[in-house]
């Protein structure tokens, strides 16, 4: 039989195990979130992240109850590392067919449309995608949309910072920039050069966060369901129109 | 030529009365717009794209003749009955000019010319540009959930695969062709438009006889083969004098197998060059689903009879009861794991590790796509005549010089459970389909567009374009005559009776967006060795039944009913579907391709 201080002893020692044990579960179960600077969606200053992607994630993995952390890598290193290691996920990524076995995926968390601007000292009136076919077009690399006119053969040009196209056009070293409508607007804001109205909104792409295929079944299904319960309540189509993301 | 030049000249002179004529019919009808179109129309103008300039200045005329004369030719229409179709989608789109909608579809050969060449067409002839985005199949249908997920309004119109249709009449989510011409869009249906016309009206038809989607391609799987190979005297004697039957078209897959050891193993090189009797792909992707999805199941004798799709199991070993789908697997009436299946999948894995090459195992649908083009394969089973085009091009290795193909096509052999009755193979029709939340407008003037790239002014050259027939009267064209012997046997499998025991999916599969992807999952831990073949099954009848469990709790039209599972002995032994193991190989045997065409 153990005496009263004995007790005390064993049940400490089982408070301060299972403390460890509950605390490295935790460790273990937390999700590391890659996502990049892609303002307005995303932006990290010395102090914060903030914007409509980093609203998104902290709404969902606190609906499903996931400890995160989100870090901001360039998107090429994000989605390597989320190919690589377990527990992490990368986000805003363009869901495309050729990458659905490579991950597991958690969407739409945005929805995307991109058009076709440019300069501002030259119209390009396009009916058609194919109208663009003889002419160069600037991109960002690693991005859907990149691959997605590569694919069909346009010239793509890419940059490693988007915000360069818009240089490019004005010194006519590209004749066309492939953008994000919203990202376009901010990265000419702050350029502080606006080019107008795209001559042509051509594509509409899924972006989602894909994680490693490794991801546990119950923690994909807890943030499937959490996204879902976002759209169905009303949360996304709120936070969205914050942000000025109207299709 | 001279001939279109007369008549050119002919209906220009009698254009211009009538376009006086149109022009006051127009205004009248200007006035006479509902209200609710025409405040629709002012809110559209607000739109965010920039609009091109339009071509009012330009004599609409002389635009309609220029449209006809350098793209819209051949026709099963005649010149003014050309005229009359396109006088009718500029006249009715009025309300719309300035408009700008978006459609989507998948990649092939057929949208494309849609995309870029129609589209632009009918921009110029209506006013309403139309934005016609490209992607894969995997991301239409991805889009489409998308759509009904968050609500967002991504596009006016889809151009999705008519497998959806068991989907369809069930959610409810899709506005059907039958109600939009009957309500919104009968003031907008084309006179001419023709619906009996569509040879794939039957698979985009819900068991309420509501028509849910308009049919815009369509292309079936068939049996490719290097027609000259096969007709090489010394190959045929090698081959009955091992085989004891001629080598001609196979008729059962005994006979595929046979010939596709006889290519890879004896024959082995032509021209110092390896050559191979089979062909497929199997790499980890969506695309490796249709593969087996895309009624391979059916081939080999997994289903029920009768057609379209079999019942009451379907090619997918669904089990459906009083249009209640009561379960996948056979502990639950199925035949998704059946002995059938299993025998089905085993031959799908031996044949591509025995007699393909053996970068198919990491090949993609699209990526596969052209490989037989390159010259080294003997036979496919199972290609897709979307590729037509692609395979008819002058220079490649599988063409002659005076442009007739060195290939075939004839119907797929079929697999040792098929029985007579049953469907035999997968004709896939792409199918404009309209979301019941979109816009009234949008609807309407995607409606106008949809119409416009199926009329009979522009379907024959778009069959031309694309090898994707959807009418009978561009099949039994004069012009199809002529071109038949530079399409491998496309004509006449699309003139023959096989056409209709060639079937999408049906209407037993309840969620096919949300289902589909357990085939590509399943098929991709058996290739890999993961899971046996009959562990993999076990795995994705299981997958199906809990799906069909979780749509259960949903209130759907013709939702799931699922059975209580009970000992698999007690459905095998009942007539049908799920169908006992059939121990014993058949003999293989072949026909010419005249005959092969004829059998059916």
């Amino acid at each position: 039989m153990l005496g009263n201080k004995q007790v005390y002893s064993w049940f400490c020692g089982c408070f301060i195990i299972m403390n460890v044990f509950l605390s490295q579960m935790v460790f273990a179960s937390e999700i590391t979130v890659y996502t990049y600077q892609h303002v307005p969606f995303a932006e990290q200053t010395d102090t914060t992240h903030q914007g409509l992607i980093i609203d998104i994630i902290d709404e969902m993995f606190s609906r499903a109850e996931i400890e995160y952390k989100v870090v901001f890598n360039p998107l090429k290193r994000g989605l390597t590392m989320t190919k690589r290691s377990h527990n992490v996920c990368v986000l805003p990524i363009v869901r495309t067919q050729q990458k659905e076995s490579d991950y597991r995926w958690v969407g739409p968390v945005l929805i995307s449309r991109y058009g076709l601007f440019s300069s501002k000292s030259q119209a390009i009136p396009l009916v058609t995608l194919q109208d663009a076919k003889p002419l160069s077009i600037g991109t960002y690399l690693g991005s859907g949309i990149s691959e997605y006119l590569t694919s069909f053969r346009y010239q793509v040009q890419v940059t490693n910072d988007d915000a360069l196209n818009i240089k490019k056009l004005e010194r006519n070293r590209i004749d066309l920039w492939a953008a994000e409508l919203i990202s376009a607007q901010a990265l000419m804001r702050q350029s502080k050069i606006q080019l107008g109205e795209p001559e042509l909104i051509f594509h509409t792409s899924l972006r989602a966060m894909a994680c490693n295929e490794t991801l546990d079944k119950d923690k994909h299904d807890a943030l499937v369901n959490a996204l879902n319960t976002m759209y169905q309540d009303g949360f996304m189509a709120k936070l969205n129109r914050e942000y000025g993301v109207l299709l | 030529m001279q001939k279109f030049n007369s008549i050119y000249n002919d209906v220009k002179t009698l254009l211009k009365p009538r376009l006086a004529l149109q022009f006051l019919a127009m205004m009248s009808f200007s006035f006479a717009l509902p209200i609710d179109v025409a405040s629709s129309e002012i809110s559209l103008i607000t739109h965010q794209d920039k609009q091109p300039s339009t071509v009012e200045s330009k004599d609409s005329n002389e635009l309609l003749i220029k449209w006809l004369d350098s793209e819209f030719q051949p026709s099963t229409l005649s010149i003014p009955q050309q005229l009359e179709e396109l006088s009718w989608f500029q006249n009715k789109s009025q309300p719309f000019k300035g408009m700008t909608i978006r459609v989507v579809s998948e990649r092939i050969n057929t949208h494309q010319y849609e995309a870029n060449i129609l589209a632009k067409a009918f921009y110029e002839i209506t006013g309403i540009h139309v934005i016609h985005e490209l992607t894969n199949e995997d991301d239409v249908i991805k889009k489409f959930s998308a759509q009904i997920m968050t609500g967002q309004r991504l596009y006016d119109a889809y151009i999705s695969d008519s497998d959806l249709i068991g989907s369809h009449f069930r959610q409810q989510h899709v506005i059907s062709i039958t109600d939009l011409i009957n309500n919104q869009a009968k003031a907008y249906t084309l006179p001419s438009l023709d619906l009996n016309d569509f040879v794939g009206l039957a698979f985009t038809t819900g068991p309420d006889g509501k028509i849910y989607q308009l049919p815009d391609q369509q292309f079936a799987n068939l049996y490719w083969y290097r027609s000259d190979w096969f007709a090489k005297p010394e190959y045929q004697k090698l081959f009955e004098a091992k085989y004891g039957y001629p080598l001609g078209v196979p008729q059962n897959w005994q006979a595929y197998e046979d010939i596709a050891e006889f290519f890879t193993a004896d024959i082995n090189e032509i021209d110092g060059i390896k050559i191979y009797g089979h062909m497929d792909y199997a790499k980890s992707d969506p695309s490796l689903g249709w593969r087996i999805s895309d009624a391979w199941l059916s081939m080999a004798g997994v289903g029920d009879k009768g057609l379209p799709n079999g019942l009451p199991v379907d090619e997918w070993g669904i089990r459906v009861e009083d249009c209640h789908p009561v379960g996948a697997s056979v502990e639950r009436g199925g035949a998704l794991n059946s002995p059938a299946a299993i025998y089905a999948i085993e031959k799908y894995k031996e044949w591509l590790v025995k007699y393909a090459p053996p970068e198919a195992q990491q090949l993609t649908f699209s990526e596969s796509g052209d490989w037989a083009a390159k010259g080294n394969i003997a036979q496919q089973i199972f290609w897709y005549t979307a590729f037509v085009p692609d395979f008819t091009k002058q220079g490649l290795a599988v063409m002659n010089q005076d442009g007739t193909p060195k290939w075939r096509v004839a119907p797929s052999p079929i697999g040792k459970y098929w029985q007579k009755g049953m469907k035999s193979g997968y004709q896939d029709t792409g199918a404009w389909t309209f979301l019941s939340h979109t816009p009234e407008s949008h609807q309407i003037a995607a409606w106008l567009y949809a119409q416009f790239v199926v009329s009979k002014t522009v379907s024959l050259k778009k069959t031309l374009v694309g090898s994707t027939p959807i009418r009978q009267s561009d099949i039994d064209s004069d012009y199809m005559t002529e071109r038949a012997p530079y399409l491998g046997g496309l004509v006449e499998f699309y003139r023959s009776h096989a056409r209709n025991i060639w079937t999408p999916t049906g209407t037993n599969v309840p969620d096919y967006q949300g289902m589909a992807g357990y085939w590509w999952q399943a098929i991709s831990l058996i290739i890999e060795g993961k899971l046996s073949v009959p562990e993999g099954l076990n795995t994705l009848a299981e997958q199906i039944d809990n799906h069909l469990l979780e749509l259960q709790e949903q209130n759907l039209t013709c939702g799931p009913k699922v059975n209580k599972k009970v000992n698999p002995s007690v459905w095998l032994n009942k007539p049908g579907a799920p169908k006992a193991m059939m121990p014993n190989e058949v003999k293989g045997k072949t026909l010419p391709f005249e005959e092969a065409i004829n059998a059916w």
